[in-house]
């Protein structure tokens, strides 16, 4: 039997668990396939499929399945209801692999389900249930996991000790060409950018905004380069317990941003979307009480590049004046 | 201490008679007016759905009343409504109430151990005996509300002259909202269901039968689906809804501790389409669309604007096998009521359409 290759589409939880998912289905012997970075092609496909309320980041998840549809055998479609017990994922993410089904009924779908909520050995037993689709033994499924696990912890771990952005990390994996490092030694602010990965590091969806910002000089003070305590610190202060299974991204990685030295805060959300609709509007208010800019851009099919730039340039400007004026040096303002 | 509640449909009926029967000081929420919804708007992110803004609107009008300890729900596994408290509580805090929230879990096993214990604390500790008489009290109205809203659904359609039942309706609500006893209350359940028998009723006419399904705030709230059930009445539709607070209080507070599941066969028959709860109704919503598609002639599918679950149900219902017709309302702070009208009214044509066009063959 040929080995089969399993699609592995470029979007939503990708950046988040790309290592885990290659290191697995590659360690029980198959071939992983990932589609390429996002096109205005693939989201014009994508969002022709469902209907007009479903959020951005799932429209791509679409035009992503489409592009692979033919090109393998499978597609990899989880559904994660749970990474932490009562915590539970937004409903997006529970009825993926049905809403794919739906939208996209010419794909195969491998679907999983992942609830940390019902107990280990549920979990562990839906971790066979997925092994099984290539392989009888349970050993090898068991060792698969253990090493996904791993390849999982490696991955945090870059990103926080090296402080590389997803993008980077993945790029490594991949063996895509790396792009030139800005010398960005000597930034003149500092700035939070938070939101969910496949906002934050799809450059298509997002306007390329992590390079232009590192091109203004800024020092990004990124989701992933926050230690787990200083996020669980953050959500406890802000919120007592978290709600949602990516709330860490956004109220915790805010609320750090905020209680420490960063000039402002810039936070993506899609259209749309139901948690971070209420998280954002959490953020701002604290935000305002701890006085310090924020500014939250909703991304959604009909966001324009120049209306993104420009509000960009507005916010840097105005942190820059604020930087001045608190430096009492507001006489000599220059521009850049 | 002033309690104050948000407004669900005819939820208000169980609560306020509780609170009366207890002697406990509370502020009945004004009913949902325009000024609730702007009021709810104003103050809300502009993203989130249609339920938080009126609630909020409702808790801001209870506010100016004086109240100072809100119920509001909280949960987990659920969708927004599980935040809604939190945020609440910074925006009125924000707004300089300054309002202690007090929260109902509806995700636990056990709700109504949690929801009596709640109120027990409320009630300055009454005893459980009085407690539970006052909590029968109540379901038993809630209960009565349910049986003459059945009743009218299959009157509103076939009455000679249209709005009768409607205001039969209205006139029961206040009256069993107003018993103050079991005997009264049996004697106004009674008396309203005579009256709504002996509406003169046109028998040759076959009405339409239309399922209602969708988030369970806005189809049981008339104000945020633009009095829905009473428009399709006029229209010559009978409504066919299982969802109600009296179902779910029914299941959820007795029979799913106990291991009944409601909705198992509505969770079977979307299977083939939804295979894992996505919080909310989004699969009962599916479930039920499937699963009736024989006895109904079309379906209305009711959810607020950029609901989590309601969404993937949306995005799931145009294409499972069993092909009746869906009409999807968003519902949101915008939605006029002629435009609904136009629209249920065209959905209607296409339903009799589709009737004759099978009769024929």
């Amino acid at each position: 039997m040929a080995t089969p290759r399993i699609g592995i589409p470029r979007a939503l939880l990708y950046y988040e668990y790309f290592p885990m998912w290659k290191t697995f289905f590659e360690y029980l012997g198959s071939e992983v396939v990932l589609s390429p970075p996002t096109t205005s092609r693939m989201l014009a496909s994508g969002s022709s499929r469902v209907v007009a309320e479903t959020c951005l980041p799932v429209k791509v998840f679409i035009g992503h399945v489409l592009s692979l549809a033919d090109k393998c055998d499978y597609i990899f479609v989880p559904a994660i209801r749970s990474m932490e017990e009562k915590i539970h994922n937004c409903s997006k993410f529970l009825g993926l692999p049905d809403m794919t089904k739906a939208a996209a009924p010419e794909a195969h779908i491998l679907e999983a389900d992942i609830d940390v909520d019902k107990g280990k050995r549920q979990l562990y037993l839906d971790v066979y249930k997925m092994g099984r689709h290539f392989t009888w033994n349970p050993f090898k499924i068991k060792k698969a996991a253990e090493a996904t696990w791993q390849a999982h912890q490696a991955y945090l771990a870059k990103m926080l000790t090296h402080s590389k952005t997803p993008l980077q990390v993945l790029g490594e994996m991949l063996g895509e060409p790396e792009r030139k490092e800005k010398d960005n030694s000597n930034p003149w602010a500092r700035v939070g950018l938070i939101g969910h990965p496949y906002l934050l590091y799809d450059e298509y969806v997002n306007y390329r905004l992590f390079t232009r910002l590192e091109d203004l000089g800024v020092e990004i003070l990124f989701p992933e380069k926050i230690k787990k305590e200083d996020n669980d610190a953050a959500i406890a202060k802000l919120v007592e317990k978290a709600y949602w299974t990516y709330e860490g991204e956004v109220i915790g990685a805010g609320g750090y941003c905020l209680d420490n030295e960063v000039d402002g805060v810039i936070a993506l959300a899609a259209f749309g979307c139901g948690p971070d609709s209420m998280m954002m509007d959490l953020l701002q208010r604290y935000a305002k009480r701890q006085r310090k800019p924020f500014m939250l851009l909703t991304l959604d099919e009909h966001t324009s590049e120049t209306g993104l730039l420009t509000r960009l340039e507005a916010f840097l400007d105005m942190i820059y004046r604020r930087k001045a004026v608190r430096n009492n040096v507001a006489a000599g303002l220059k521009t850049r | 201490m002033r309690l104050g509640f948000p407004h669900a449909g005819t939820i208000y009926v169980p609560i306020r008679t509780l609170f009366q029967e207890m002697g406990t000081d509370f502020v009945m929420p004004p009913f949902n007016t325009k000024r609730t919804l702007s009021l709810g708007t104003k103050y809300s992110p502009e993203g989130t759905c249609l339920p938080f803004k009126l609630t909020l609107g409702n808790l801001i009008e209870v506010c100016e009343l004086g109240a100072d300890t809100l119920i509001q729900a909280r949960g987990f596994g659920i969708c927004r409504l599980g935040y809604y408290a939190k945020l609440q509580e910074q925006i009125l805090r924000d707004l300089g109430y300054d309002a202690h929230f007090v929260k109902f879990s509806v995700s636990e096993r056990f709700k109504l151990y949690g929801f009596l214990k709640l109120f027990k604390q409320l009630c300055n500790n009454a005893s459980w005996r009085k407690i539970l008489s006052a909590y029968y009290f109540g379901m038993t109205k809630l209960g009565d509300i349910d049986d003459i809203e059945r009743l009218v659904q299959k009157v509103r359609p076939v009455e000679i002259e249209k709005g009768i039942a409607n205001r039969l309706f209205n006139e029961a609500l206040k009256a069993i909202d107003e018993a103050s006893n079991f005997s009264f209350l049996k004697q106004v359940k009674r008396d309203y269901i005579e009256k709504l028998n002996q509406v003169p009723k046109n028998l040759d006419f076959e009405p339409l039968k239309v399922g209602i399904v969708g988030e369970i705030y806005v189809v049981l709230e008339p104000f945020s689906n633009m009095d829905l059930e009473v428009e399709l009445g006029k229209l010559g539709v009978e409504v066919h809804r299982t969802i109600s607070y009296a179902r779910w209080t029914k299941y959820n507070f007795y029979l799913n501790p106990l291991g009944i599941d409601e909705w198992k066969k509505v969770h079977k028959a979307a299977w083939p389409y939804l295979k894992r709860d996505v919080g909310g109704d989004g699969w009962e919503s599916v479930g039920e669309k499937v699963l009736h598609s024989k006895e109904w002639d079309g379906v209305i599918h009711v959810a607020p604007f950029t609901c989590l679950p309601e969404v993937i149900a949306q995005n799931i219902m145009p294409h499972t096998k069993e092909d009746i017709p869906v009409l999807t309302l968003l519902c949101d702070e915008q939605m006029g009521k002629q435009g609904t009208l136009t629209r249920l009214e065209a959905f209607v044509d296409l339903l009799e359409r589709r009737r004759r066009q099978r009769r024929m063959r």
